[in-house]
């Protein structure tokens, strides 16, 4: 097996007490194979073989932050044509290669990345490989299927911008969260820009980012590993590298100096409040105490936020909180949405109130203990799979700089201290860095005004 | 965050087929063939049985520190006392809600505490509890998971929140054509007899459940020589065994005997050709099921089953290419083979627009009868066994999905051992094996029809079609009986 432990730990049976070995001894280590094709392309790979399945994944270091000025939205759009026709596939033959040998296969674009991920039984691995390299070179970016992708995502923004109840404040939250940095930009794009792009414009983007030098594939599971650099090498060494440039953004997101406010209006039944602050970039060292924090606000029904606003005072229906991490700059987000009958000063108050504690007193270690416990788990469950163990190796590559960062990630999340989390929570979250934004329902108050966007947008 | 429409042709046969067509080509220009299918081996499982009856069943599986444990009571939903049906999913649900040293809240929060989950409901032929953990966690989850198992309260509060909650998913799925349909399905295959009813309950039965009916349910189905305990993970047999006997040892096994669940061979069921409509005028689309009986799962045809099956099921099986791909008429069609304790139920279905409804019903009785006039050839049958062969690894990759594979082999007194036979029992089978099941134990003429939607835009179609149909108005439908109408229960 190539997963070992750095150190088992001895269950005592004999003493109910005894089920104390921390979890920092018993993580599992991924031994990866780490090289570089002449054309720029890195793979990363890991053999497993205790399921015949394989997880492959291209990383494209291309986001929403690299969407083109005026053509937001353009990231997202990609990775709908990929699944077009190439050279010598047919339009959704991604789907057929998985799906119909007993795999699946999907993508997701965010600020930072575009991912594509397929899992097959392990007897297709070479096929899938060949498909891959086959869209990255062979992508037919024809006006068809431009124009019959941009009308999906236009669908898609409505569907899950315009139509859900909160999908505009989700919306909104991004975008009023920074101020420069292309983040402020929603990785669905808007119609408007859709709308104005041309193709010549998508041929541009896809061959300033979709190259192999932007490119990092990831393989896991069950394969030989000089059969996976044969057919690597077959594959993907023919697919000449880009003479161009590989332009990246250089924007910095200033501090915020004063309280930002701002009141949206939507088609939502009950108010919502949602706060946010800057936190510093995903592989900054603070970062591990932010997550826990997180959890400590949010993480299931016995988490702080959860017990003091739904449970016990009944102020809010849901609350959450998330530390969403991004490459150069991240957010920290709060939100609530009321229940029945409560003010969002109230609410706004209480969230508020909760951050402070955190600020004025340090956590309990069996509180601490707790958030790490949650953590461990789920990072645990999601790396029990071919895939989730790709797409942790993945996100150490492509968005922390560093593949080895898979092995040592836990390792300091279990060494953050209670004092950790009162530090970081005195730095990043303060009165005058808080943007906060009230979500009210239109029905109710339809007279007063609304903002700008929202007015640019209609209804 | 990608919603792409799947709207092309394409057939399987071309796609995966071509792959096995070694002609000489630029090697760019056709996918690559698959290699053979990898088989798996899996440790033969730890399995005993306790001085109280209780199986403890082990399976090692040490790559990730997690342990999933799984306590299932050899009993579901087919136990439901006729006038009360929903009781065992209602007990299963409420297990966790509170103990006798523990509220519904405490109960949460040590969990949460551990890092862990606890679930636990009711299926047909079995309820179950699980918990998953770090393997350090185990102890303490399964002295959790025993508490919850041996010493739940039933707290009226909470037998009264669940059931609100449950009438209200209820109201929500009678008003959606879908469930409609799979409710009286259930019913006209089943009729009275136990797999007949809504496993959740229906409206009247929810409201006539109290705490003493989950009370005795509990105590006459939650007893050790009733239940099987599943561990797997990074756990040694001997630490597992252990455990099992300090939470789950000293739980008495009742002087009065129990009953056993063995198959009776005689589900009632029904597979006479009936049509049923539900006439639901504000309907924006029918809903056309074809359901029969299939199978038990120790039936020893269950392989060529769930091969014939997958022939049908999936976005490349026949259903959907002819219902879908080729006529448009709906954005998906499937099939489902389920093999139970006693038989099953088999089901094809496809929501199409009100005035396909009948064409739609033909549909699916044709493909069923091509299933042995015109079975699979290799090429069309490789890729429907694939599916199945890549649907069953990947399960298995997880510790959950490993215990729950191996807890219904015990569940159903099959050798824990078909775990590692599974893929080559599937490849074995051969187009004759498809055309045989679908022959033998799929017969059309004696598969019932139900379609719920608008009846007037669907009914003069179908009447051309069968003789003898039955409509029901949706207001008029009952489904605590086999009748079907309100005020014609027995």
């Amino acid at each position: 097996m190539l997963s070992k432990y750095v150190l088992r730990c001895v269950i005592l049976l004999l003493l109910g007490s005894a089920y104390v070995c921390l979890a920092q001894d018993r993580m599992p280590q991924l031994k990866f194979s780490d090289r570089k094709l002449d054309n720029g392309l890195r793979v990363l790979s890991v053999a497993d073989s205790s399921s015949p399945t394989v997880a492959i994944q291209m990383w494209y270091h291309v986001g929403s932050k690299d969407d083109p000025p005026n053509r937001s939205g353009f990231a997202h759009l990609f990775e709908h044509i990929m699944f077009k026709s190439t050279k010598n596939m047919k339009s959704e033959m991604m789907d057929r290669l998985t799906e119909d040998v007993g795999g699946f296969n999907n993508a997701s674009t965010g600020d930072d990345v575009t991912i594509y991920f397929e899992v097959v039984p392990s007897n297709y691995l070479e096929t899938l490989i060949w498909a891959e390299a086959d869209r990255l070179s062979g992508l037919n970016i024809d006006d068809a299927n431009f124009r019959s992708e941009r009308d999906v995502v236009k669908e898609e923004f409505r569907q899950s911008v315009l139509a859900p109840p909160y999908g505009k404040f989700a919306y909104y939250m991004r975008q009023k969260s920074f101020t420069v940095h292309p983040y402020k930009r929603p990785t669905i794009g808007s119609i408007e820009d859709l709308d104005a792009a041309s193709l010549k414009d998508v041929q541009d983007f896809h061959s300033t980012y979709y190259r192999p030098d932007n490119a990092t594939l990831v393989v896991v599971g069950d394969f030989d590993q000089k059969q996976l650099d044969a057919w690597v090498d077959k594959y993907f060494g023919p697919i000449a590298k880009p003479t161009t440039p590989l332009p990246r953004v250089n924007v910095q997101e200033p501090a915020r100096k004063a309280e930002q406010r701002l009141t949206e209006r939507g088609a939502n039944d009950l108010p919502a409040v949602g706060i946010t602050y800057l936190t510093p970039k995903q592989a900054d060292a603070d970062q591990d105490a932010l997550r826990i924090a997180d959890v400590i606000l949010s993480g299931g029904e016995s988490s702080r936020l959860y017990h003091s606003l739904v449970y016990e005072r009944q102020l809010a229906a849901e609350v959450n909180s998330s530390d969403e991490t991004r490459e150069e700059v991240s957010l920290f987000v709060i939100t609530a949405v009321l229940s029945e009958g409560k003010k969002p000063e109230d609410v706004e108050r209480s969230l508020l109130a909760e951050i402070k504690k955190l600020q004025d007193a340090q956590v309990s270690p069996s509180e601490l203990e707790k958030a790490k416990n949650q953590i461990i788990t789920d990072q645990l469950l999601e790396r029990e799979t071919s895939n989730g163990k790709a797409l942790a190796l993945g996100e150490a590559a492509v968005l922390l700089g560093d593949p080895s960062r898979v092995n040592t990630d836990l390792a300091r999340l279990q060494a953050v201290t209670a004092a950790d989390i009162q530090r970081v929570m005195k730095k990043y979250f303060n009165d005058n860095s808080k943007l906060v934004l009230y979500y009210l329902p239109e029905a109710k108050t339809g007279k007063l005004e609304h903002s700008k966007v929202n007015s640019k947008e209609g209804k | 965050m990608s919603s792409r429409l799947h709207i092309l042709l394409l057939s399987v046969v071309l796609l995966t087929v071509n792959a096995f067509a070694l002609k000489a080509q630029t090697p760019q220009a056709t996918p690559p063939p698959p290699a053979n299918p990898r088989t798996i081996s899996f440790p033969k499982p730890a399995d005993q049985t306790l001085p109280n009856g209780l199986r403890v069943v082990v399976v090692e599986r040490h790559e990730s520190p997690l342990v999933s444990a799984q306590l299932m009571i050899k009993n579901g939903g087919e136990v439901d006392p006729t006038d009360l049906a929903g009781l065992a999913d209602m007990t299963a649900n409420l297990i966790t809600k509170g103990t006798q040293s523990r509220g519904a809240t405490q109960i949460a929060e040590e969990i949460e505490s551990l890092g862990g989950t606890l679930e636990s409901g009711a299926r047909w032929d079995s309820s179950y509890a699980t918990v998953s953990v770090m393997s350090s966690k185990i102890g303490k989850a399964l002295e959790i998971l025993a508490d919850v198992i041996r010493r739940p309260t039933f707290k009226p509060d909470e037998v009264e929140r669940l059931r609100q909650q449950n009438l209200d998913n209820l109201t929500l799925a009678l008003s959606e054509p879908g469930s409609i349909a799979r409710f009286v399905a259930a019913r006209v295959v089943f009729g009275d007899s136990p797999y007949g009813h809504p496993i959740g309950g229906t409206p009247e039965s929810l409201t006539k459940i109290t705490p003493s009916d989950i009370a005795r349910l509990h105590s006459r189905y939650y007893r050790p020589d009733n239940a099987i305990l599943v561990i797997g993970g990074d756990i040694s047999a001997k630490q597992a065994q252990d455990l099992a006997v300090r939470y789950f040892g000293d739980w008495q096994k009742p002087s009065d005997p129990l009953i056993e669940s063995t198959a009776t061979k005689q589900s009632g069921a029904s597979s006479d050709g009936r049509v049923v409509v539900i006439d639901k005028p504000d309907a924006g689309q029918a809903v056309v099921y074809l359901a029969r009986t299939g199978i038990d799962r120790k039936d020893q045809d269950y392989f060529r089953g769930i091969v014939a099956n997958s022939v049908l099921n999936g976005y490349s099986g026949r259903l959907n290419q002819e219902i879908r791909i080729k006529r448009g008429l709906s954005y998906g069609a499937g099939s489902a083979l389920d093999a139970r304790r006693d038989v099953g139920p088999f089901v094809a279905s496809a929501q199409t627009k009100n005035e396909s409804g009948a064409q739609v019903a033909d549909l699916l009785l044709g493909e069923l009868g091509r299933l042995s006039s015109s079975p699979p050839v290799d090429v069309e049958l490789a890729p429907r066994k694939a599916v199945l062969i890549g649907n069953f690894s990947r399960n298995l990759e997880t510790a959950n999905g490993l215990v729950s594979q191996i807890a219904s082999l015990a569940l159903y007194g099959l050798s824990l051992d078909e775990i590692n036979r599974y893929i080559n029992n599937v490849q074995s089978i051969v187009p004759a094996d498809v055309q045989q099941f679908a022959g033998s134990r799929l017969d059309v003429k004696t598969s019932n029809i139900i379609i719920v939607g608008n009846a007037k835009a669907f009914l003069p179609e179908l009447q051309k079609h069968f003789s003898k149909i039955d409509v029901i108005p949706v207001s008029q439908l009952d489904l605590n009986s086999a009748s079907l109408r309100k005020g014609q229960a027995k």
